[in-house]
């Protein structure tokens, strides 16, 4: 599953929709490709998946249109949560993605697989993505295929070693 | 924060608030157990939006007052294209009434799910946030998550997005939902009225301080029901009813040092709009199967105990899902989106419940349909007064609490209100001298 995440109006706010049009005809049939503005949808949306690649905009503090992955699944250490206690930071009534999820791991809708591919952004002001955003789509998405590849990789190997476990105990 | 000041006062200070939207804080002084000062500082900048409408066409208040707020937009579209219909001689279809109250339950339903589950209720079960609370409570985290996301469904349907709806116009929509639609969000609305309901019960279990207020409650009122995306009048506990368009001669605004957000009097004095304001003055108006789950959770028929603002939600909640299914149940297909609006110059109000409580809208336009003057007055800067009485209150009902507690339960008073700091930041103060 790949998710675009943030407001398409709000400037940089819109690569998480960009990258994820982008990444849907070039995807495959079995890849679920959604948007959405609300962080606390996250929690609902990829309950069920394996995987997830999460595309959404980001101040760290680095170059705009700087390209940064994350990986925040099941095994993965948890992400800080205190832009989530912080008012008014990291979404609308303080609910922003770590909170999504640490809330998911919580209730067990986490993926097993989450990757967060986060496009450091310039401006969040009505209007268009800034040319520093737009130009780093294409890493973006790069990005976003090869985590993919590797997750979907991984669940292979993970449920190629199921199988011969299985098969050995049974012989 | 809290200090010992050098003379044996002593300071409670909040520079953040933590679970409500926007940018706060609150400073209380208390000497000799006597509260002496009680701030409620909101800080985040002003925003403008009445300045950028100046000059805008009559149609565009819809879409860029939807902007002020991700959580309450549909209270300010409702507002504004009141106020324009209203000053252009234009009534609208029940129709379009009935989808524009159906956008409304979605706006209630995402609000109040969001705000009881997910930032009031860790206050009363004793967790910081709502990430502790799913580790004991999952499955109410679980079925808070249910309710939202029907209030999302709905708003996408009719509202075209989720945040910020793009359907909405002067006049109407841009385009009704079909009945296939609106079946489709059924067996969640059902489902989800069950749960509402069970959350009325589940919420009057938690432990509520004492504390009483007799604030001036005002609220809209409709004949036919309880208020949500309109009224024909608004209504005090003071006694006084007016209609819609006479708002601006009761309610005056005003600037104070310590916030951002304008503060405002209704007939010389605070005032209190919301969810208890509400309830208050149109419990007659409510359902049948609402009402009884009201009395089941012994609110009676008036509350003015501010933390019990969370049953009051949670019934909300409930009639919202009633609401929604009762206009589903009704709905065929063919009617138009929206009715012809000409300009015409003048002035008109329009007002709306939005899910803290009383919204309204007052503009000016000229015979071109361009706005000369725009003036938009949100919930929570209307109850800046009342929260600050609330803690007031209630640092003198807890003065003797250490000062850990004493500030907890103080920033409990201020999330009663589930304040949106965001909405109430966006006015315009500023005066340009040319020469």
């Amino acid at each position: 599953m790949v998710i675009g995440l943030g407001q398409p109006d709000r400037g940089d706010d819109a690569v998480g929709a960009a990258v994820a049009a982008r990444v849907a005809p070039l995807a495959g049939p079995h890849v679920t490709v959604l948007t959405r503005e609300d962080p606390t949808a996250l929690v609902q949306s990829w309950d069920g998946a394996q995987i997830a690649v999460l595309i959404d905009a980001i101040v760290s503090g680095g170059e705009p249109g700087a390209v940064t992955v994350r990986h925040a699944g099941v095994d993965d250490a948890p992400l800080p949560t205190d832009a989530f206690a912080a008012a008014g930071r990291g979404g609308s009534h303080a609910f922003g993605v770590a909170g999504a999820v640490e809330l998911s791991r919580t209730l067990g809708t986490l993926p097993r697989h989450v990757a967060i591919v986060g496009v450091e952004a310039a401006t969040f002001d009505h209007g268009p993505m800034s040319s520093h955003v737009v130009a780093a789509i294409d890493d973006a998405v790069a990005i976003v295929i090869a985590e993919l590849a590797r997750a979907l990789s991984d669940v292979e190997d993970v449920e190629l070693d199921e199988a011969e476990a299985g098969a050995s105990s049974c012989a | 924060m809290t200090h010992q000041l050098k003379d044996g006062g002593q300071v409670l200070n909040v520079g953040m608030l933590a679970r409500v939207e926007g940018e706060g804080g609150m400073h209380i002084e208390i000497r000799d157990r006597q509260v002496v000062d009680v701030k409620l500082n909101i800080f985040e900048p002003p925003r403008f939006y009445e300045g950028f409408l100046r000059g805008r066409k009559y149609t565009e208040p819809p879409d860029i007052t939807a902007r002020i707020c991700g959580i309450c937009p549909v209270a300010y579209q409702s507002a504004s294209t009141e106020a324009m219909e209203t000053i252009c001689g234009v009534t609208t279809t029940p129709e379009i009434q009935d989808m524009r109250r159906l956008l409304y339950c979605g706006e209630w339903i995402e609000s109040h799910s969001l705000h009881v589950f997910m930032l009031h209720a860790p206050d009363f079960l004793g967790y910081e946030s709502v990430l502790e609370m799913a580790k004991d409570h999952p499955d109410v985290v679980k079925m808070a998550l249910r309710l939202k996301k029907c209030g999302n469904d709905l708003m996408e349907l009719v509202g075209g997005r989720a945040i910020h709806p793009v359907n909405v116009k002067v006049g109407g929509f841009y385009r009704m939902p079909t009945v296939t639609e609106l079946e489709r969000l059924r067996p969640a609305l059902e489902q989800g009225l069950e749960d509402a309901l069970a959350a009325v019960a589940l919420v009057a279990t938690f432990d509520f301080p004492e504390m009483e207020q007799d604030y001036t409650y005002v609220s809209l009122r409709h004949p036919d029901w309880y208020p949500l995306e309109r009224g024909t009048e608004v209504v005090a506990t003071s006694g006084v009813r007016f209609p819609v368009a006479e708002i601006p001669r009761h309610v005056k605004e005003f600037h104070v040092e310590h916030s951002n957000a304008l503060h405002a009097h209704f007939d010389g004095a605070p005032y209190f709009v919301g969810p208890l304001a509400r309830y208050t003055l149109n419990f007659d108006q409510l359902s049948d199967r609402s009402k009884e789950a009201a009395l089941r959770a012994r609110l009676g028929v008036q509350c003015r105990n501010p933390f019990k603002s969370i049953i009051v939600r949670t019934v909300e909640l409930a009639y919202a899902f009633e609401e929604a299914l009762r206009i589903i149940d009704q709905w065929q297909d063919g009617h138009a989106p929206s009715v012809p609006v000409a300009p015409v110059a003048g002035e008109g109000v329009g007002a709306s419940e939005a899910p803290r409580g009383l919204i309204w809208h007052r503009y000016r336009i000229d015979a071109d349909g361009v706005i000369e003057d725009a003036q938009i007055v949100p919930p929570t800067s209307q109850n800046q007064a009342s929260i600050e009485a609330d803690l007031r209150l209630a640092a003198e009902q807890w003065v003797d609490l250490d000062d850990h507690s004493l500030t907890h339960r103080c920033e409990e008073a201020i999330r009663n209100y589930d304040p949106c700091i965001s909405c109430a930041t966006h006015f315009l103060d500023l005066r340009v001298t040319r020469s």
